[in-house]
């Protein structure tokens, strides 16, 4: 979770959401067929989690509840907070993958999420924005990886995607 | 890795609020037009330009962005209903309108009094028993799947279950369709900048297709695939949806002073110029506003609010918002009155829209709806209760103007009469090409057994059961046939059989009712006319093959053409219709609704244009009086009759026989309406009877791919002789008569002790005992000398049928 | 009592409250679809009936994880629904309602009220509507199951479906309560893999119920199995005369019925 102050004390929290290792990440096994198919053979493995973004007058404690009682389930999932500077371990054999809808696309699960929060009496998030994010393990190429994620795990039409050297 | 600061909101054009437009030059108007993405022509610009010199002012920019909603082709099918002069390769003829002279026509001539509603509102109505109504829809979201295809799906299924829902007083969506044309999974051809691989179309089409439909609640449980290259750059997707309504809410009727209110999702800067998007040829730079993605519990809080509040009768009509948002669901309502609106009383997902925004926005999940002041109260308790937000932006009145205001800022104010009647017609050019008789195909070298397999593994045939079950298509448990059908659950069947009473709770009535499809584009290739009514022929079969009353049954067309600006193009599309009509009439079936889609037409790599085939969808629904009396396509046991119902010519033309040899040439196979109509009048009874077991239409790759597929599914085998099938003289090969796709056959499965009462059922129709079902699991051919001359084992017909669509969508 | 009360909870994005209903009232209950923004307001109460069901569908889209927001909701304004199970009134939850029931910590039930098991995305990676072949557990004692045969068929449709443990303790200790109410099973009755097993569930789980019985959490859907003609093979054979779902549902009204 990080936390960063863009304009008049509302603040921007990041949340990762993860499936617990011992679980088959059917959706990470999906996008590593994906990029398997577009050339990336030298991808081992693909995890999948999933990432919110929440604005509004939040506390990082009232963040931290969100994640426990409601994003996370606690059985099959472990929520992660990575502040922004996490140092770039081994970066050619790990690359993370982040996809967001851009602003301009409804998001309906950040809705639902806002709704939700609501009603745990969270009323204070304005605006939630929902995002997957692929840890891909291989060593790749950032190029060849850009091409194959526009091609296969997201739409540059509608999201904007990040591939970064991967922080662990 | 720092968190990018959020990247500013979309931006929103500033546009001024007034154009000098009327002192423009035509040059200029047509500048200015493709700048702002408007797709008038040069006589619609001119119409504009003369109406607002008579008004003595400028048009406002939101008067001329409502004109270009309500003007487009996808709002006023200019073609379809504009002048054509028509050459049919002897003379010319002038065409008037060619909607009215083909398909209205036809539902004209033919004059079903159950047909309650066709063609004005946003589904067609026909009669469902006493106090029950069906409403049917088919549209297609073809532009938006082709850019972004998970979205384009989605919202495609969203729109068209809103349409049902914005049928006369509302109906509740009790099936949907879905039918994709697209190509070949494994293209490997060059593809323009932009253009999405066929593969990752097809996987995110039904994905979209998936979570929008099992997220709503309604059984995704009939369409079809097809796949041909020529598809690659314009994805073709149809997305259908059946409400049932009462026979009371089927109308509706506005008074002046009922408040205009809006419900379901919030007005946003997403999908500006839909409906001119969707008319303009695709380009690499399709407005990315323009594409969306759904928001289905939005609109299932929209369904379940408003069907209750429809049984409370608290409004006085409803419709939904599609291509045009607001301007034209208002503009459509207050056709003939008049309406005040008040931008500022929208709910907004952003604050800072600009009033024409909100105007236009095709922002999804939203319905309008007609509300007298009285009931508002209750109206506004019964969509809080739901979680559903509502607002009034208005109220219709009788002044015959759409005024529509922001604050103090006047941002519409149009006469309706222009806005409806003004739009000038152009007149097109047709020229059909009367195709050269071809030549009958040379002879193949392959192997009965080897044609066979081919056409069940291919991709136009095969199993799509990878697909099928990825729907949930057994919700709302009235799913009584089912589109897998067979011992183990994976045979291709015909056509559902939905049982929609748990939506009326009426649950002793056993009756229910079928849908299904017929789309040959290959036909069409060839001869559009054959083609039209090769699709209405197999749409009906399908039917019939289930036990649904095929004489109340109801069509409904799809046309997605290139652009009709080009005359041969053009040309194409009437035979279509022609072929269209003359099999409405003929069949006594009348078409209830309809959409068309054109400039479906590209630039490929090189440049050039790829128009698709011209493709005509010919949806069909009836009612089946019993569903216990319904009927699968497998086999039932051994011993049992099988019994051919029609004639098999030589018909090879477009045929998957020829196209799994490599041959090419002969005729289009050609539906000879009133014997086809006789055997279907015979077979009806029969099965009304309960004297047939099974039964099963043929189509592509003939009897022996039909035959395969039955025999498979049900895990019995049959021998056959194919010295008995009833056949026109000129046929002397093995070949011709397992492969051809002469239209209006049915095969038949009859227990022996049925025999006598199933021949005097049939008489007058053409109908021959072929062979019998066995209990050894081959399938047995005898020839025309007498000899066996294919015999394969069931295992390896269903591995080839099954293996191809899995292995192409990995 | 003569017709038993059923409170059908409904949420956005539910979808077979109708069918359930419809299958509760042919029965001679009386059943209500109730919206759980009825119970947040007091206007409806869930100690004033006698069966709960929560049936399938996608409440709030699934959005979080299934059934997450609805179960969520269900621990703010179902507080007294562990008393409502501990007085023996019979509880269901199908397919989502499973999914809620778990989720809220009512199956399997523990005393802190914490979740102990949950659901993770089907093995396929996909959304799949299938019938399968289910064992019941000839050791329960589940109300639901009284005089069915031990092999059954119901339909299932779930993307999020495959049923995960804590810790492998815990299946012993569901074992040994007697609350692994349902497995699926192979044509002939065998523990087996997919397409048999549609998710992959940890032992083939497809059903919880508590160790006392009245409180069943299932993936497949009875209420799709009514009526004859809901069964895909109907046109091949012959059934017995009562649907497998038709009398799930009847052994809870008759069991309110005393």
């Amino acid at each position: 979770m990080s936390e960063i102050k863009p304009r008049n004390g509302a603040s921007s929290y990041q949340v990762e959401i993860k499936l617990r290792p011992d679980y088959t990440d059917a959706e990470g096994q999906g996008a590593l067929g994906l990029l398997h198919s577009l050339g990336v053979n030298t991808a081992r493995e693909v995890r999948a989690s999933r990432l919110y973004e929440l604005r509004g007058a939040l506390t990082s404690a009232q963040v931290q509840q969100a994640a426990r009682e409601l994003l996370c389930d606690p059985v099959t999932q472990e929520f992660r907070m990575f502040n922004g500077h996490t140092p770039v371990l081994n970066g050619m054999n790990h690359w993370r993958i982040e996809v967001w809808l851009k602003p301009s696309v409804t998001d309906p699960v950040g809705d639902t999420v806002r709704a939700a929060l609501e009603e745990m009496g969270l009323a204070a998030a304005e605006s939630v924005r929902v995002g997957t994010a692929y840890h891909v393990t291989g060593k790749c190429g950032r190029n060849q990886l850009e091409k194959a994620v526009a091609r296969s795990l997201a739409n540059p039409v509608i999201h904007r995607f990040t591939v970064t050297e991967a922080p662990l | 890795m720092t968190v990018a600061a959020p990247e500013k909101e979309l931006k929103t054009v500033e546009k001024p609020k007034v154009f000098a437009f009327n002192a423009l030059s035509l040059k200029d108007l047509k500048a200015l037009s493709a700048e702002s993405l408007w797709s008038f022509n040069e006589a619609e610009l001119l119409a504009i330009q003369a109406h607002f010199k008579a008004q003595r002012r400028e048009p406002r920019a939101a008067e001329v962005e409502t004109l270009a909603q309500t003007w487009s082709e996808h709002c006023k099918h200019k073609t379809f209903t504009g002048p054509i002069r028509y050459n049919d390769g002897k003379k010319t003829r002038l065409i008037k309108n060619l909607f009215d002279e083909t398909i209205a026509k036809a539902t004209k001539q033919v004059a079903k009094p159950w047909c309650l509603s066709v063609f004005k509102d946003n589904a067609g109505v026909v009669a469902f028993g006493k106090k029950w109504a069906l409403a049917y829809k088919v549209e297609t979201h073809n532009h938006p799947c082709a850019v972004e295809p998970y979205g384009g799906a989605e919202t495609g299924v969203g729109g068209v279950v809103r349409d049902i829902l914005g049928v006369g007083l509302g109906a509740k969506p009790v099936l949907n369709t879905d039918i994709f044309c697209f190509a070949p999974p494994a293209y490997e051809g060059p593809l323009p900048e932009g253009t999405l691989a066929p593969l990752r179309t097809l996987r995110s089409v039904v994905a979209g297709v998936r979570d929008y439909g099992n997220r709503m609640g309604i059984p995704t449980a009939a369409g079809g695939i097809w796949f041909d290259a020529d598809y690659r750059l314009n994805p073709l997707v149809f997305v259908g949806t059946v409400g049932v309504l009462p026979v009371w809410a089927v109308k509706k009727e506005i008074k002046p002073g009922d408040l205009i209110v809006t419900v379901g999702g919030r007005t946003g800067r997403d999908g500006l110029h839909g409906a001119t998007f969707s008319s303009a040829n695709l380009t690499d730079e399709a407005p990315a506003s323009a594409v969306q993605i759904g928001h289905a519990i939005n609109e299932k809080r929209a369904l379940d609010a408003l069907l209750c509040a429809r049984d409370r009768k608290l409004y006085r009509a409803v419709t939904d918002c599609g291509a045009g948002g607001f301007s034209s669901a208002v503009g459509e309502m207050a056709d003939g009155l008049g309406a005040r609106v008040r931008l500022e009383n929208a709910k907004l997902k952003a604050s800072d829209l600009k009033p024409w925004e909100i105007w236009l926005s095709e922002s999804q999940e939203r319905m309008v709806l007609a509300v007298p002041p009285k009931n508002l109260k209750a109206l506004e308790a019964v969509f809080s209760a739901e979680g559903c937000e509502l607002s009034v932006i208005g109220e219709f009145v009788k002044s015959g103007r759409l005024v529509v205001t922001f604050k103090d800022e006047t941002v519409v104010d149009l006469d309706l009469k222009f806005l409806h009647k003004g739009l000038p017609r152009v007149e097109r050019t047709a020229v059909w090409d009367v195709p050269k008789p071809s030549s009958k195909g040379a002879v193949t070298k392959l192997k009965l057994a080897e044609i066979l397999q081919r056409c069940l593994a291919h991709l136009n045939v095969c199993s799509r059961e990878t697909i099928i079950r990825q729907y949930d298509h057994e919700v709302q448990g009235g799913t009584v046939i089912k589109p897998l059908q067979g011992v183990r659950h994976d045979g291709p069947g015909d056509a559902c059989v939905i049982w929609p009473h748990a939506a009326t709770g009426d649950m002793e009535d056993l009756s229910g009712f079928a849908v299904s499809h017929g789309l040959n584009p290959e036909y069409g290739k060839t001869d559009p006319y054959r083609m039209a009514l090769a699709c209405a022929d197999e749409a009906l079969r399908n039917l019939l093959c289930v036990g649904a009353d095929v004489s109340r049954a109801a069509f409904l067309d799809n046309f997605c053409w290139a652009s009709p600006e080009d005359p041969h193009q053009l040309g194409r599309l009437v035979r279509a219709a022609e072929g269209a009509r003359d099999a409405a009439i003929g069949f006594g079936v009348p078409f209830i609704s309809g959409k068309d889609s054109f400039y479906n037409q590209s630039k490929d790599v090189n440049g050039k244009d790829l128009p698709i085939p011209g493709t005509l969808l010919i949806s069909a629904v009836a009612p089946v009086p019993d569903v216990s009396k319904a009927l699968t396509m497998d086999i039932k046991g051994p011993g049992n009759a099988l019994y051919l119902l029609g004639w098999t010519s030589e018909e090879l033309c477009g045929s998957l026989y020829n196209e799994v040899c490599g041959l090419s040439g002969g005729s289009v196979p050609e539906v000879e309406v009133r014997s086809a109509l006789d055997g279907y009048r015979a077979v009806g009874s029969a099965i009304a009877k309960g004297l047939v077991l099974s039964a099963h239409d043929l189509s592509e790759g003939g009897l022996a791919a039909a035959l395969s597929e039955m025999c498979f599914s049900g895990e019995f085998g049959a021998a056959i002789d194919l010295d008995d099938v009833a056949r026109s003289g000129s046929i002397y090969s093995n070949e011709a008569l397992l492969f051809s796709e002469s239209p209006s056959r049915v095969l038949l499965e009859v227990k022996p002790e049925n025999e006598a009462a199933f021949l005097k059922c049939a008489k007058g129709a053409t109908v021959k005992r072929i062979g019998e079902t066995i209990a050894n699991p081959i399938l047995k051919v005898r020839g025309l000398d007498g000899l066996v001359v294919l015999e394969e084992p069931l295992s390896a017909l269903k591995t080839a049928w099954q293996r191809t669509l899995p292995e192409a969508m990995e | 009592m003569k017709s038993p009360k059923v409170l059908v909870l409904r949420a956005a994005g539910t979808n077979c409250d109708l069918e359930t209903a419809n299958a509760l009232a042919h029965l001679g209950a009386k059943p209500e679809r109730v919206h759980i923004s009825e119970l947040r307001s007091g206007k409806a109460k869930l100690m004033s009936y006698d069966i709960l069901v929560i049936p399938g569908g996608f409440s709030y889209g699934d959005d979080i994880g299934a059934g997450r927001v609805f179960a969520n909701q269900v621990r703010l304004y179902l507080k007294d629904l562990r008393q409502f199970v501990r007085l023996g009134r019979p509880v269901i939850g199908i397919c989502n309602g499973f999914q809620v029931l778990v989720k809220a910590g009512i199956l399997p039930l523990s005393n802190t009220c914490e979740q102990t098991a949950g659901f993770t995305f089907n093995d396929s990676g996909r959304f799949e509507a299938r019938w399968v072949h289910l064992r019941i557990n000839t050791q329960s004692s589940c109300l639901f199951f009284k005089g069915l045969p031990e092999m059954i068929e119901l339909p299932v449709a779930h993307g999020e479906g495959k049923l995960v443990l804590k810790s492998p303790r815990q299946l012993e200790e569901l074992k040994k309560n007697k609350s692994i109410a349902m497995q699926y099973v192979s044509d002939d009755g065998k523990l087996a893999g997919y397409p048999y097993n549609p998710n992959g569930s940890v032992f083939n789980i497809a059903a919880l119920s508590n160790p006392e019985g009245n409180c069943l959490g299932l993936m497949p859907h009875p209420e799709r199995f009514t009526s004859i003609h809901h069964h895909p093979n109907w046109t091949r054979q012959t059934f017995r005369k009562e649907t497998v779902g038709l009398a799930m549902f009847r052994n809870a009204v008759d069991y309110c019925r005393g």
